[in-house]
């Protein structure tokens, strides 16, 4: 496959995760979209690294997936956290903080 | 190479994994201990910051960080940040048995800000990134019996994670571009290959980026987060957030954004002007309807990034010197600001325990009489938010408009004046909200006994306060230091 299917894929997964970002109200969906976002990046930064031909994107992408573990974990606490406050992860709820 | 330079950094990290080990061991009663621990060890790094490293250039770890006078600079100003907000804490958070998480993550966060000031290389730019981001996003929440606090942290979550997959697929862009990661040689081969505004892809990619930067640094189109975060956030953390995790936007948008512009020559210039007078515009309108002055704080605080970004248009050296300098003044006032703020917070619940919306403008009445050091260092801050000299806000504003009106003159273009008239007019509306709570605060009869400020509250203002005179009156080696930033990034 040529590099262009691989890009092509990515912004497909990309445009997929914006898509959800905008339309979803379930925080773990949205969670969802944004991993969706960070391994487009991936595929990306992995088909670079392939068609530059060094290995420094393959590095960065492993950088990445750690950093989006971390990051998932941190989301899913605050969620737990919220869900036991307020019974709800729906975001059109939660709205104290307003204008 | 001479790790020396990075003992700032590698001593807040031993210290933030030191607390977490000690937080195992010891009775929650004497965790209060940890808050001086790292009021000590951020002191340390201060005093290591300003002896070291403000000339030359020396790298680390392949090219991948490097310290010059402007990372310099920033990790002064993040170190600052930390060492008020530090203090602040040690009453903020006085028994809480949470405290030694507390402080390890905003000592980790205080590194992940100082490793994006120095970073050389794609890849350390985004871990500093991420560190610091996360450990704010927690820091932001820690109140977990408070749903303001928690609403705050998943608002600041959701929209940061966003802008750091944004910035990442910029990245990646940018990597596939120029098959580097290092920032010198990503702008070497922009500069090589005129990569020029026909390349469709590279836009894209500086697009993706200024839109991760923007949402750090809080500009228009990316601000919706900054007003819930910064009122829902314990205060001490709304400093932290404010004075220290946004300046991480503009020290990476200073160490990219500026040189690749420069090198592909695109005309993003208006972009930024038009960003830039969106920004303050709307900060400063937008925050003078508000009542809570956490929020209205955090709507100074998008109007004063507006500010800052006006270094952008112009990119000459002594306009990113102004830029740094309103950088460094805008951490101190600001900084300032959200204490005096979680002062009267404290003075409210004293009054009534189950006070809700303790930073209420109401709650801001006689405080000249409840409270005078901190209505008095408010007053202060307030009047160098809004560039009244002597201050620190003065001084930055002034280089930053003054360089803008040269370089006006110079081109011989009256857009770059309308900019600077805008700006000023921009500064005078300020005054009117900012004039209101001094009102209050002077003004009105007070609506309660005077209070006994606590000890670290005040050293932590008086810190900020000493910190934005000081700028003010004797400003020559902090210009100088800016100039050396602006000189070290080769503009």
């Amino acid at each position: 496959m040529s590099l262009y299917s691989y890009l092509l894929i990515s912004i497909i997964i990309f445009t997929i995760g914006v898509y959800g970002i905008i339309t979803q109200r379930s925080g773990i969906k949205i969670l969802m979209c944004i991993e969706l976002l960070l391994n487009s990046a991936n595929l990306n930064l992995v088909a670079f690294s392939s068609y530059n031909g060094n290995a420094t994107g393959q590095i960065f992408a492993i950088f990445s997936i750690a950093i989006a573990a971390a990051e998932a974990a941190i989301g899913f606490a605050i969620l737990v956290a919220l869900f036991r406050l307020r019974d709800t992860i729906n975001l059109d709820n939660i709205n104290i903080l307003r204008w | 190479m001479n790790f020396t330079l990075l003992l700032p950094e590698i001593l807040l990290t031993i210290l933030a994994f030191v607390i977490i080990l000690m937080g195992l061991l010891i009775s929650d009663k004497s965790k209060n201990m940890f808050g001086y621990l790292s009021a000590a060890g951020l002191l340390a790094s201060l005093v290591y910051v300003l002896g070291n490293g403000m000339t030359g250039k020396t790298s680390f770890f392949y090219d991948s960080l490097i310290i010059d006078p402007l990372s310099q600079v920033f990790k002064l100003i993040f170190v600052i940040v930390s060492l008020i907000a530090v203090i602040a804490s040690i009453e903020y958070f006085k028994n809480n048995r949470n405290q030694d998480e507390y402080y390890a993550l905003l000592l980790l966060s205080t590194v992940g800000m100082m490793v994006v000031a120095s970073a050389n290389d794609l890849i350390a730019l985004f871990v500093g990134f991420e560190l610091a981001s996360m450990s704010t996003y927690v820091l932001a929440g820690f109140e977990k019996k408070n749903p303001a606090s928690l609403e705050a942290a998943l608002k600041y979550f959701i929209i940061g994670s966003i802008s750091s997959a944004l910035m990442l697929f910029g990245m990646s862009l940018i990597y596939g571009i120029t098959g580097s990661t290092n920032i010198p040689a990503i702008i070497e081969f922009f500069r090589i290959t005129h990569l020029s505004a026909e390349s469709s892809i590279g836009i894209l990619a500086m697009i993706f980026l200024v839109a991760g930067f923007g949402f750090k640094m809080a500009l228009v189109p990316f601000h919706m987060w900054a007003p819930d975060t910064y009122e829902g956030s314990p205060s001490v953390v709304s400093a932290l957030l404010a004075a220290g995790s946004k300046k991480m936007g503009f020290v990476a948008a200073f160490r990219i954004l500026i040189l690749a512009l420069v090198a592909i020559r695109v005309d993003i210039q208006y972009t930024f002007a038009i960003l830039a007078i969106i920004t303050m515009t709307y900060g400063n309108v937008v925050a003078i309807s508000q009542r809570s002055i956490k929020r209205m704080l955090a709507y100074s605080s998008i109007a004063q990034a507006g500010y800052i970004s006006l270094a952008f248009v112009v990119m000459t050296q002594m306009s990113v010197a102004g830029g740094v300098l309103l950088a460094l003044g805008h951490a101190l006032m600001k900084g300032g600001a959200f204490i005096a703020v979680a002062v009267v917070s404290y003075m409210v619940l004293n009054d009534n325990k189950n006070a809700k919306n303790t930073d209420d403008l109401g709650n801001f009445a006689g405080l000249g009489k409840r409270a005078p050091i901190t209505a008095l260092s408010l007053f202060i801050f307030f009047l160098a938010l809004a560039g009244i000299p002597p201050s620190a806000g003065f001084v930055g504003k002034f280089i930053l408009f003054y360089s803008i009106t040269v370089e006006a003159v110079s081109q011989a273009s009256s857009w770059l004046l309308i900019i600077v008239i805008i700006a000023i007019l921009n500064s005078a509306l300020s005054i009117y909200y900012y004039a209101r709570v001094i009102r209050y605060m002077y003004v009105l009869p007070p609506n309660g006994e005077r209070i006994k400020e606590p000890v670290p509250y005040v050293i932590a203002i008086l810190l900020a306060v000493i910190g934005t005179i000081g700028i003010g009156l004797y400003p020559e080696p902090f210009i100088q230091m800016a100039i050396n930033a602006a000189q070290a990034l080769g503009v």
